[in-house]
């Protein structure tokens, strides 16, 4: 009979039996034939078929699909289910555990996922190269008698002459920095720094997108000009500027060529517009030793071996250098080599750049390993002090938690499911912890910009790496953190535990306060850390320099200003609080620089050479800056002081030191002509810093000429306002058309220890928050304790114990273990902050005070801590106490 | 007064249980609604109300025989309760207050509109 009759589509029938709720899954069926029937009676099959389906879509609706759990018992939905609830409510019945657990958790995270964000930064930089595993730049190292120079530079024609010679080199480029030049938006100049030439393969060999132009053809005419997208907007409100001039320092036109995408902030160059570098006519000069200038990039062909080639580029390298030495020193390279000097070039992977790389002739300052190192330990350190407040804070909870333990066991649960319940508890934790650590590191991060320098947008913290970085923590802190819990609980024997002989639980303090020593030892390091970078800078900055930085303007743009020098100097030198003044580049704080070789004999020995920095100044240089002079004399104007030299304490002492004055130094001014020049030594001045703290004072030679490379003024009064605006209005209408920029020595010195000082400051927070949080868990166990000793605190007051004494008592555990921690982190700080300290050349004295100090300070708040509980402990009322029972 | 919850399909729903009264089940409601107010009831907001109807309390329900045209399938007839007919009582004493409260002269206004 019933084949008789039409049946609805069978795959839509099995498909709603699939997702209905299996109660009222017979009877809709029931319905659904019924009418499906009547329909084909109606309409015919086909229409039915059409309707049936729709209905069975229709269906599907929240009231009559299957519930997703617990229904059917054949998962273990259901025990998940119970997890989480039993999870949920161990959380609200002990709030402040859990609050603890989570804010310790969130913030180590959140700590945890900055440093990251930095310290990834740090590593990807010149990554975003296509071809950066294939780019090298040709480093140069030389040494001859005393003096030993790192380059990150080298000639004019090594890159050219390697790629002619060497199959396996694919394209070679060079960069040199131009400094900075005034550009022309509307009537005003503005100044635009950052510019470098370049050669035309620059685009060959870095990925550097041009989105308008050719880079084939950018860079190889003179007087064009490559600049970045921000650039072309400032001046032009568009990116699309190909063929249109920019008015350079008022006078040269240049044409654009090119617009390239703005440089990523982790490049190893950060330059901001390009010049081609065949303007400068000693790029393609032939000369191998005298002129190390270029920052010189290879790319290898894929698959060539750059060790390989270091060997074959260093006997190229020779067979230039020899012929150039002969004729300019009148030695062989061999008897070069034979007195144990030597010139040889190595390559260093574009990689390698930022973080291992610190040579003279870097690009920019680089970044610094040992900081990565540090950063990463302290992030580490973060992590296992807030996973180990949560192990503590469990496992000192155990003895409350084992009832139910023993409970649940005598009701049948399995370890298994015990274990899980455990774990699921710990998982959640720091699901929490890990949203709310989303949540700070959001609301933190323009303030972490800040301190960094760099730019991290808030998006990075959606992005994939991210993300599986955060969700691979949480696991991994969700199982570190409860596992431990999770095990130990979960074997409690139920006799045991519900006789009630394992509340004690004295045994397992040890481990737990293995754990709270451990903490307080990464505290005591970081606080000893801290106070010893903070002292470290603190000492810099107020370092005798040997030259005075307070109350020094130094202007720019003094190189545009031509012949209208001598009339501003004048007229500054009128202005009342300005005390004295300078017209020259050469500053110690990061202004020109210059090295030259001077030799002791004009037959150019290289026994006794020295390479020292040679700085053009005037007879007011040494006054204006403040710099002492301890022999000979200075400069006097009017007199032929053109081959006089006054020297530093450094070059003097190189040189032999004892009755340095008036002897002759010789230096080679023309290779070709062989032009040597006579200097006699006049003056010898007391050191003074020009470069890093981090190094120590380098030979100096002062020579008397004109540099008119800025202007440098000694003021003296209250009103620095004042003064500025009248030295304004005096350079406004000598120099209209040149723009008004200053800056003061002071400003300029400590931005040229920006990197460390906000190293110092991410430190000194970041051991700040390790301490908060490891002071959370202390707070916590002190609670802890606090609770289970109630009645033993009731009854000794009942006894008569005083206030004091109970304090003591429930303090006495803790600080023992702080002394330990104390003891163990003493001697691993001294060893780690000898290290870092060797990094400088300049240092402070490594005091035992400093680890007393530390110590003291970690005491003191792990007390302060503790005895509030303690106290709160103590002063209760005993009849509160002991009532119950 | 205590609330009830009673949605507008629902209510429907609800007086044709009424209506039915022994032969309430999933199909005869259906073309009953659909004779009566001609309109559409898809299988699935009818099942749904029946669910929801049937949480608050409104209906019970129970399996009936199995019939050819069902190819087996049991019906699934519905009862009002006490409860139901409370809260279908509720439901219309609250819309006679509010006809009730309608002013005269708004109704008035809206012929003058028209």
């Amino acid at each position: 009979m019933e084949e008789t009759k039409p049946y609805p589509p069978k795959f839509f029938l099995r498909f709603f039996r699939g997702y209905c709720h299996p109660r009222l899954a017979d009877d809709i069926e029931g319905d659904l034939i019924e009418v499906y029937r009547k329909r084909a009676l109606k309409n015919g099959k086909r229409k039915a078929d059409i309707r049936f389906a729709i209905d069975v879509l229709l269906l599907i609706r929240p009231n009559i699909i299957k519930p997703v759990n617990g229904y059917q018992n054949i998962n273990t939905y259901g025990m998940y289910k119970s997890y989480f609830t039993i999870a949920w409510r161990t959380f609200l019945r002990s709030k402040g555990y859990s609050l603890i657990n989570i804010s310790g958790l969130a913030i180590g995270l959140s700590a945890c996922l900055l440093i990251a964000l930095y310290v990834h930064h740090e590593l990807s930089y010149d990554r975003f190269n296509e071809k950066a595993n294939r780019i090298y730049r040709v480093d140069s190292e030389l040494k001859f008698g005393d003096n030993h120079m790192n380059l990150a530079l080298t000639n004019p024609l090594f890159g050219e002459t390697a790629k002619a010679d060497f199959p396996q080199i694919e394209q070679t480029t060079r960069l040199q920095w131009y400094g900075s030049f005034l550009v022309k938006k509307g009537d005003v100049n503005v100044r635009e720094g950052n510019v470098a030439r370049a050669d035309s393969t620059l685009f060959d060999v870095f990925s550097l997108p041009m989105i308008h132009g050719n880079p084939k053809t950018a860079l190889t005419e003179p007087n064009s000009i490559v600049i970045t997208e921000s650039v072309a907007k400032k001046y032009f409100d568009n990116t699309d500027v190909v063929g249109q001039t920019l008015t350079i320092n008022n006078t040269e036109n240049r044409k654009i060529t090119g617009v390239i995408r703005d440089i990523p902030s982790n490049s190893h160059f950060r330059f901001t517009s390009f010049v081609p570098m065949i303007e400068n006519e000693y790029a393609n000069e032939v000369i191998w030793a005298g002129s190390q200038n270029w920052a010189t990039y290879l790319l290898l062909k894929p698959g060539a071996d750059a060790e390989g080639l270091d060997p074959e580029l260093n006997k190229m390298f020779d067979r230039h250098l020899g012929p150039e030495m002969k004729s300019v020193i009148n030695k062989t390279l061999d008897e070069f080599k034979s007195q144990g000097d030597y010139f040889k070039v190595s390559l260093t992977k574009l990689t390698d750049i930022h973080l291992r790389s610190n040579k003279i002739g870097e690009l920019y300052g680089g970044g610094n390993l040992q900081y990565i190192y540090i950063f990463s330990v302290i992030a580490l350190f973060i992590l296992i002090i807030a996973v180990i407040n949560f192990m503590n804070l469990a496992t000192a909870r155990s003895a409350g938690r084992a009832r139910e333990v023993g409970v649940r066991k005598v009701m049948g649960s399995l370890r298994g499911s015990l274990i899980q319940q455990f774990l699921t508890e710990s998982f959640l934790t720091c699901l929490i912890a890990m949203l709310l650590s989303i949540a700070i590191t959001f609301s933190i991060l323009p303030l972490f910009n800040e301190l960094t320098g760099k730019i991290f947008d808030v998006s990075i913290l959606l992005s994939t790496p991210v993300m599986i970085l955060l969700v691979s923590l949480t696991i991994g802190v969700g199982l570190l953190a409860g596992s431990y819990p999770a095990f130990y609980l979960s074997a409690f024997q139920p006799v045991s535990v519900l006789k009630g002989s394992k509340t004690g639980n004295v045994k397992k303090s040890f481990f737990r306060n293995t754990l709270v020593v451990f903490q307080f030892s990464a505290s005591v390091l970081l606080i000893s850390g801290t106070l010893i970078v903070f002292m470290q800078m603190q000492y810099i900055r107020e370092k005798d320099l040997g030259y005075n930085r307070e109350q020094m303007l130094i202007l720019n743009n003094i190189d545009q200003l031509g012949q209208r020098i001598e009339p501003i100097k004048n007229s500054l030198s009128q202005i009342s609080g300005v005390e004295n003044l300078t017209v020259t580049g050469f500053l110690p704080v990061n202004y020109n620089r210059n090295n030259n070789t001077y030799f002791p004999t004009p037959s150019l020995d290289i026994k006794g050479t020295i390479s020292m920095q040679q700085w053009t100044i005037d007879e007011n240089y040494i006054a204006t800056i403040g710099m002492k002079l301890i022999e000979g004399r200075n400069y006097i104007k009017g007199k032929t002081d053109s081959t006089s030299i006054i020297l530093n304490e450094s070059a003097a002492k190189f040189l032999g030191g004892e009755d340095i004055l008036e002897k002759k130094l010789y230096r080679l001014i023309d290779e070709e002509t062989h032009t040597i020049t006579e200097y006699r030594i006049v003056g010898i001045v007391k050191d003074f810093n020009f470069s890093s703290l981090r190094e120590p004072v380098k030979p100096l030679a002062f020579l008397y000429g004109s540099d008119n490379g800025g202007i440098t003024l000694k003021i003296n009064t209250a009103d620095i306002p004042s003064l500025l605006s009248t030295i304004e209005t005096q350079w406004k209408s000598l120099a209209p058309d040149l723009p008004f920029e200053y800056s003061f020595m002071d400003t300029d010195f400590d931005n040229a220890y920006k990197g460390e000082r906000q190293t110092g400051k991410l430190v000194t927070i970041f051991a700040t928050l390790s301490i908060f949080i490891s002071c959370l868990g202390l707070f916590g166990l002190a609670t802890y304790v606090a609770e289970q000793r109630t009645k033993e605190v009731g009854i000794r007051k009942v006894l008569g114990a005083s206030v004091t004494g109970i304090t003591t008592l429930l303090s006495k555990d803790f600080v023992k273990l702080v002394l330990l921690a104390i003891a163990v982190a003493t001697p691993l700080a001294y060893y780690f902050i000898h290290q870092w300290l060797q990094g400088f050349a300049y240092r402070i004295e490594l005091s035992w005070w400093v680890f007393i100090l530390s110590g003291a300070i970690a005491l003191t708040i792990a007390l302060l801590t503790v005895s509030f509980q303690a106290i709160k402990a103590a002063m209760m009322n005993p009849v509160k106490s002991l009532r119950s029972e | 007064m205590k609330k009830y919850q009673l949605g507008e399909f629902e209510e429907i729903v609800l007086l044709t249980i009424a209506i039915l009264y022994k032969d309430a089940y999933g199909v005869a409601i259906k073309e009953e609604i659909e004779a009566r107010l001609a309109r559409d009831v898809s299988m699935g907001a009818l099942h749904a109300a029946f669910v929801r109807l049937e949480n608050k309390g409104y209906i019970k329900s129970r399996l009936g025989e199995g019939t050819e045209d069902r190819a087996g399938r049991p019906r699934r007839y519905f009862q009002m309760t006490a409860l139901g007919k409370k809260a279908l009582e509720y439901s219309r004493q609250t819309r006679e207050e509010l006809w009730k409260a309608i002013p005269k002269i708004s109704l008035d206004l809206k012929i003058i509109v028209s």
